[in-house]
C-alpha cells in the first residue's frame, strides 16, 4: 500500500517538476523568436507560444493532465509491443524449441539432448546449426526455508551449460564472461537475479541451501558467484546443469532406483538455426515416426511457443489494446479540448481584434490549433522521455505476464509521447478551433461595447 | 480485529453514504444557492459535458476491470469446497507438480482423525464421509491427475500455428468425484463409463480408412455430398476417450469446431487421441468449469502422469473446521509424507494474479483520476473566473465565505457525480461477459480459466466513491480562490 501512494505520489511529483521544463521551453523559445527577425512564420508561433504562457494555471493542469495520461499510455504500449515483438515470428535469430509434444510442464529424459544434438548435427551444411547454438534447460525450483514456504524465500533456477547461456539466452549478453566460466568450473555456483538476492537477503559469496520441490529429496547447496545482469532476469537463478544431473545420479546410487524424475528431467532444448528452411528440416526430422516417441516431442518457434503461454493473457492484452489505450486517448483528447475550448471562449475579443487586424478565418483556426499541438507535443515528449529513463532506471514495469517478470520501456517511447500529445490535441482541439474560426467580429464588438 | 479493521472491512455503499453525508448535511442546514450553481451547469452544458465525460471514461474503465477482478475472486471462491481437504505431495506447491504415490493413496480414505489442528482429543473420530452405492458404503475420496495438455489451434493456411492449454483431469470414478466435488451433470449428459472409451462403428468405403461415407468438408464452412455408392462399404469401429467437461471448455473448444459451444455427442481431439464428449458438467463459477474429465488411467497412460497428482477428501461433517483438522492430521501423522490443506485454502492461495491485477487496477484507476481532476480544476477555475462579479453579489446579498465555497464545490461534486453515473452505467454492461485469464499463486504452476465479469453494488459505489473524490478534489482549490474574493472588489 505504502509503495503503491509512493509511486502515485513520485508520479504527481515528477509532473510537478518537469513543470519549471516545461516553462522554461516555452519562454526560451518566445525568448529567441523576440530576437530573431524570422518573417512571419515565426511570429505566428510567438503568438501560440505567447497565448499559452498567458493562462499559466491552466497551462499547468493541461500539461499535468497529459504528462500523466501519456506516462499511463507509454507504460501499456510498452507492455504490448514487447508481447507483440516476443510473439513475431522471425526469419533472422531464429530459435526453435523441442519440447514435450504434449504435456506442460515439457518433461523429456536427458538423453534426449544427446539424441537431438546428434540428429541436428546429421543436418546437411548450411542448415545445420553450430554446438554453440544448442542449449538445454533443466528447472530445478526449492525454498530455502522446507517449514515455511513463501514466495520470498523460494528460487527457481534454470540449469544449463554455462557455456553457452550468454550466447543463447535473450537478454544475458551483458553477463561476465568470466562469471559464465566460474559457473562452469564450479559446479556448485550460482548466478541469481538482483530481486532474488534481496528477497532471500542473500549477497554475493555467500551460501545457502536449497530443498526442492520439484525435484524431492534432492536437495542442494549453492555457491552464490555472481548476481545477473539487471533486467529480464531479476528474479531468477542459473545454476550449472551437471550439478542436478549429478544429483540424480547420487540418489539413484544412494537409494539403488532412480529418481521420479530421473527420466524426466530435460524440460526444453533450445537451438539457433540458420533458416526458416532448417527450422522445417529439423521439425520434419523430430517428427520421424521412431525416433522421439517416448514421450513424442515436437519443435515449435520460440514465437509460436510463447504465443500458447500468452493465449491465457489474451483478453488481458485485447482490453488493453482495444479497450484502455482508447479509453486514455479519449480521456486525453478530452482534457485538451476542455481547456482549448474555454480558452477560446474567454478570448472571443481577441480573436475578433485579430480579425480587424487582417487574420484570415484558417490563420486563427491554426492559431488555435498550434496552441493544442504545442502543449501536446511538449508534454507528451517530456512525460515520455521522462518515464524512459525513470521507469527503466527502477527496473521496468513490474506486471508479471507468463514468464515475463518485467517490462522495459523501448527507446521508441521517445517518439510516442509527442506524436499521441500531438494527435490527442489536435483531435480535442478542432471544435474549439473551428469556433475560433467563426468569431464574427460584429457580434464580439457589440457585445463589449 | 482490530477498528482500523473493522473500518476496512466495510463494504463500499457505506462508505459512499458516509461521503455523501455532510454534502447532504450542508445542502439541508446551510443555505446555499445551489439553484444558482445548477444552472450555470445547464448555461455551459458544453463545458459540463466535456468534463463529466473525462469521468465518465475514468470510471466506466474502473467498473470494468473491478468487474474481472471480482469475476477471479468469485471463481476462487466458488471453486473450493468446505469441508473438502486437498493432498498434495509433500513439498509440492501447485497439482501441476505434484506427485503421489498409488500406495499413498490406498489408505487415505481410513485414515481418521483423533485430535484436532491444536492437538486436543475430539469427541468422535473424524475420517471420511461415507455413502451408499448399490447398497456398497463408498468413501468420497476423489482420486485424480491433473494435466495441463499443450493443444494445437486450428489456423487457416499462411499463419503461424497456434497452441493453446488445456486442462484435463483424470479421475477414477466420476460419480465420487462428483459428489465430492459437489458437481452434476446437465440433463442429456453422461458421466464416462468404467473402461473410459466407447467405440463407435461407422462404414469405410472400398476398406479405405478415413474415406468417409456422407458429406465431406472440404474447408471450413464448405460442405459437399460424397457417396460413392459404387464401392463397397465395410463396418469399423475406432475407440473415442470419454470425456466431461464444463461448458467454458466446451465454449473454448467449440471455437475451433466453429459453433458457440460443444455439445454432448460431439468429437475433438486432444494429445493425438480422439475424445468424445458424453456429459457437460454443472460447473460454472468454478475452476473446474474450465477443465476435462475423463478416465485417470487413460489420462495418466496418455499424458506420462503415471501417478495421482491429488487425492480430495470428503469429511464427515462437511465443515470448514472438520476440513482443518483432518487435513492437520493427515500432514503431520500420515506416511509417506504428504501435504494436505482444506480445498478452500488452497484455492484462497490461488489469488496472486488477482491481487497483481488489483493494484494495477488501481494504479490506472489513480493516474487517470489525477488527469479527470486536472481538468475538472480547469473548469472551476474558468467558471469561477468568468462569475467574480455574480461570486461579488452573492456575497453582498449576506451569503457567507463558506456558502460560497460550498456552493462552487458543489458544483464541482454535481458534474463528477454526473459523469460517475454515466460512467457507472456504462461499465455494468460488461457484467456477465466472459474473459480468460489465469489463477496462480505466484509459485509457478497456475490455471487457465474463463470468468464471467461480475458488476456489483460494491462496484458501483468504488466508482461512485473516486468520482466523489475526484470532484472534491478538482472543485476545493478552486472554490477556496472563490471564497477569497473580496465583495467589492469583485463587484468591481
Amino acid at each position: 500500500m505504502f509503495y503503491f501512494f509512493l509511486i502515485v505520489a513520485g508520479l504527481i511529483g515528477l509532473a510537478l517538476l518537469t513543470l519549471p521544463l516545461f516553462f522554461s521551453v516555452l519562454y526560451g523559445a518566445q525568448f529567441a523568436l523576440n530576437n530573431i527577425d524570422a518573417g512571419r512564420g515565426p511570429r505566428f508561433l510567438l503568438v501560440m507560444l505567447k497565448s499559452l504562457g498567458r493562462n499559466r494555471l491552466r497551462t499547468s493542469l493541461t500539461f499535468i493532465a497529459i504528462f500523466v495520461f501519456v506516462f499511463m499510455i507509454t507504460g501499456i504500449w510498452s507492455i504490448l509491443s514487447f508481447l507483440s515483438a516476443v510473439t513475431e515470428e522471425k526469419s533472422k535469430d531464429l530459435k526453435a524449441i523441442v519440447t514435450e509434444k504434449h504435456q506442460l510442464p515439457s518433461q523429456m529424459p536427458f538423453a534426449y539432448a544427446q539424441s537431438i544434438s546428434r540428429e541436428v548435427q546429421s543436418m546437411p551444411e548450411g542448415q545445420r546449426p553450430r554446438d554453440d547454438d544448442l542449449m538445454t534447460w533443466q528447472f530445478y525450483g526449492g525454498t530455502l526455508d522446507p517449514t515455511n514456504r513463501t514466495r520470498e524465500n523460494g528460487v527457481f533456477f534454470f540449469a544449463l551449460d554455462p557455456k553457452v547461456m550468454r550466447t543463447m539466452m535473450d537478454d544475458l549478453e551483458g553477463l561476465d564472461p568470466q562469471l559464465a566460466e566460474a559457473l562452469r568450473n564450479n559446479m556448485r555456483g550460482c548466478i541469481l537475479g538482483k530481486d532474488r538476492l534481496k528477497a532471500l537477503n542473500k549477497r554475493v559469496g555467500e551460501r545457502m541451501k536449497v530443498f526442492s520441490f520439484n525435484y524431492k529429496d534432492i536437495d542442494l547447496e549453492f555457491d552464490i558467484i555472481g548476481q545477473a545482469p539487471d533486467g529480464r532476469y531479476d528474479q531468477t537463478a542459473f545454476m550449472n546443469r551437471d550439478y542436478l544431473n549429478r544429483a540424480l545420479e547420487d540418489y539413484e546410487r544412494k537409494n539403488g532406483a532412480k529418481h521420479p524424475l530421473a527420466e524426466k528431467s530435460l524440460n526444453l532444448f533450445w537451438m539457433r538455426l540458420p533458416t526458416t528452411e532448417s527450422f522445417q528440416v529439423v521439425a520434419e526430422r523430430m517428427a520421424a515416426p521412431g525416433k522421439f516417441s517416448q514421450p513424442s516431442v515436437k519443435v515449435e518457434t520460440a514465437s509460436s511457443g510463447i504465443s500458447a503461454f500468452l493465449d491465457a493473457y489474451r483478453d488481458l492484452v485485447w482490453a488493453m489494446r482495444y479497450l484502455l489505450a482508447p479509453a486514455i486517448l479519449v480521456s486525453m483528447s478530452l482534457v485538451i479540448a476542455n481547456a482549448i475550448s474555454i480558452s477560446v471562449r474567454e478570448r472571443v475579443t481577441e480573436m475578433a481584434v485579430l480579425k480587424v487586424l487582417g487574420f484570415r478565418p484558417w490563420q486563427i483556426l491554426l492559431l488555435v490549433l498550434g496552441e493544442g499541438l504545442l502543449i501536446g507535443v511538449i508534454s507528451g515528449f517530456l512525460s515520455s522521455g521522462l518515464t524512459y529513463l525513470v521507469v527503466d532506471y527502477y527496473g521496468g514495469i513490474k506486471f508479471p505476464i507468463a514468464f515475463f517478470p518485467a517490462f522495459f520501456v523501448p527507446a521508441a517511447a521517445l517518439w510516442w509521447g509527442p506524436v499521441l500529445g500531438g494527435l490527442a490535441a489536435l483531435f480535442g482541439s478542432i471544435l474549439p478551433a473551428w469556433s475560433a474560426r467563426t468569431v464574427k467580429v460584429s457580434e464580439v464588438f457589440s457585445k463589449v461595447a | 480485529m482490530t477498528p482500523m479493521q473493522r473500518l476496512a472491512a466495510l463494504p463500499m455503499w457505506v462508505w459512499l453514504v458516509l461521503a455523501l453525508t455532510p454534502f447532504v448535511a450542508l445542502l439541508v442546514i446551510g443555505k446555499v444557492p445551489l439553484r444558482y450553481n445548477l444552472r450555470n451547469l445547464t448555461v455551459r452544458w458544453r463545458t459540463t459535458v466535456m468534463t463529466a465525460m473525462s469521468f465518465t471514461i475514468v470510471i466506466g474503465l474502473l467498473v470494468m476491470m473491478y468487474a474481472f477482478v471480482n469475476g477471479m475472486a468469485a471463481l476462487t471462491e466458488g471453486s473450493g469446497r468446505p469441508g473438502n481437504v486437498l493432498v498434495l505431495a509433500d513439498g509440492a506447491t501447485d497439482e501441476l507438480f505434484s506427485s503421489l504415490t498409488y500406495s499413498d493413496a490406498t489408505n487415505i480414505e481410513r485414515e481418521q482423525a483423533k485430535t484436532d489442528a491444536d492437538g486436543r482429543p475430539l469427541p468422535a473420530p473424524l475420517g471420511v464421509a461415507r455413502v451408499d452405492r448399490g447398497g456398497k458404503p463408498i468413501a468420497l475420496c476423489s482420486l485424480e491427475t491433473y494435466a495441463i495438455v499443450n493443444q494445437p489451434m486450428p489456423v487457416t493456411p499462411g499463419q503461424p500455428p497456434r497452441r493453446r492449454f488445456v486442462q484435463v483431469r483424470g479421475v477414477v470414478d466420476p460419480d465420487v468425484s462428483g459428489r465430492v466435488h459437489g458437481l452434476s451433470l446437465l440433463p442429456g449428459g453422461a458421466w464416462f463409463s468404467s473402461a473410459g472409451v466407447q467405440g463407435i462403428v461407422g462404414k469405410e468405403v472400398g476398406g479405405l480408412p478415413f474415406l468417409p461415407v456422407g458429406p465431406v468438408s472440404l474447408f471450413p464452412g464448405a460442405t459437399v455430398p460424397f457417396f460413392p455408392l459404387a464401392l463397397p462399404r465395410i463396418d469399423y469401429q475406432a475407440n473415442y476417450i470419454q470425456a466431461v467437461m464444463g461448458e467454458s471448455a466446451a465454449r473454448e473448444l467449440g471455437r475451433d469446431a466453429k459453433k458457440p459451444m460443444l455439445e454432448v455427442g460431439d468429437v475433438f481431439e486432444l494429445g493425438d487421441r480422439q475424445w468424445l464428449l458424453v456429459g457437460l458438467m454443472k460447473s460454472a463459477g468454478s475452476t473446474f468449469d474450465s477443465e476435462i474429465w475423463a478416465k485417470q488411467a487413460i489420462v495418466g497412460e496418455q499424458f506420462r502422469k503415471e501417478s495421482y497428482t491429488s487425492i480430495v477428501l470428503r469429511t464427515a461433517d462437511g465443515t470448514d473446521a472438520a476440513a482443518k483438522t483432518l487435513a492437520a492430521h493427515l500432514t503431520k501423522n500420515f506416511r509417506p509424507a504428504v501435504q494436505a490443506l482444506p480445498e478452500k485454502e488452497y484455492y484462497a492461495k490461488l489469488t496472486s494474479t488477482n491481487e497483481q491485477f488489483l493494484w494495477a487496477i488501481r494504479f490506472v484507476a489513480f493516474v487517470m483520476a489525477v488527469g479527470g481532476i486536472s481538468g475538472i480544476m480547469n473548469t472551476m477555475f474558468a467558471a469561477i473566473s468568468q462569475r467574480i462579479k455574480d461570486i461579488g453579489v452573492l456575497r453582498i446579498l449576506g451569503y457567507a465565505r463558506w456558502q460560497i465555497l460550498v456552493s462552487f464545490l458543489l458544483e464541482s461534486v454535481v458534474i463528477a457525480l454526473l459523469g460517475g453515473m454515466v460512467g457507472c452505467l456504462i461499465g455494468t454492461i460488461a457484467d456477465g461477459w466472459t474473459a480468460t485469464s489465469i489463477l496462480s499463486g505466484g509459485q509457478g504452476g497456475g490455471k487457465t480459466v474463463v470468468l464471467k465479469l461480475i458488476v456489483d453494488a460494491n462496484i458501483i459505489a468504488t466508482g461512485m466513491l473516486l468520482a466523489l473524490a475526484m470532484g472534491v478534489l478538482g472543485g476545493v482549490v478552486p472554490s477556496l480562490s472563490a471564497m477569497r474574493l473580496r465583495p467589492l472588489d469583485a463587484v468591481r
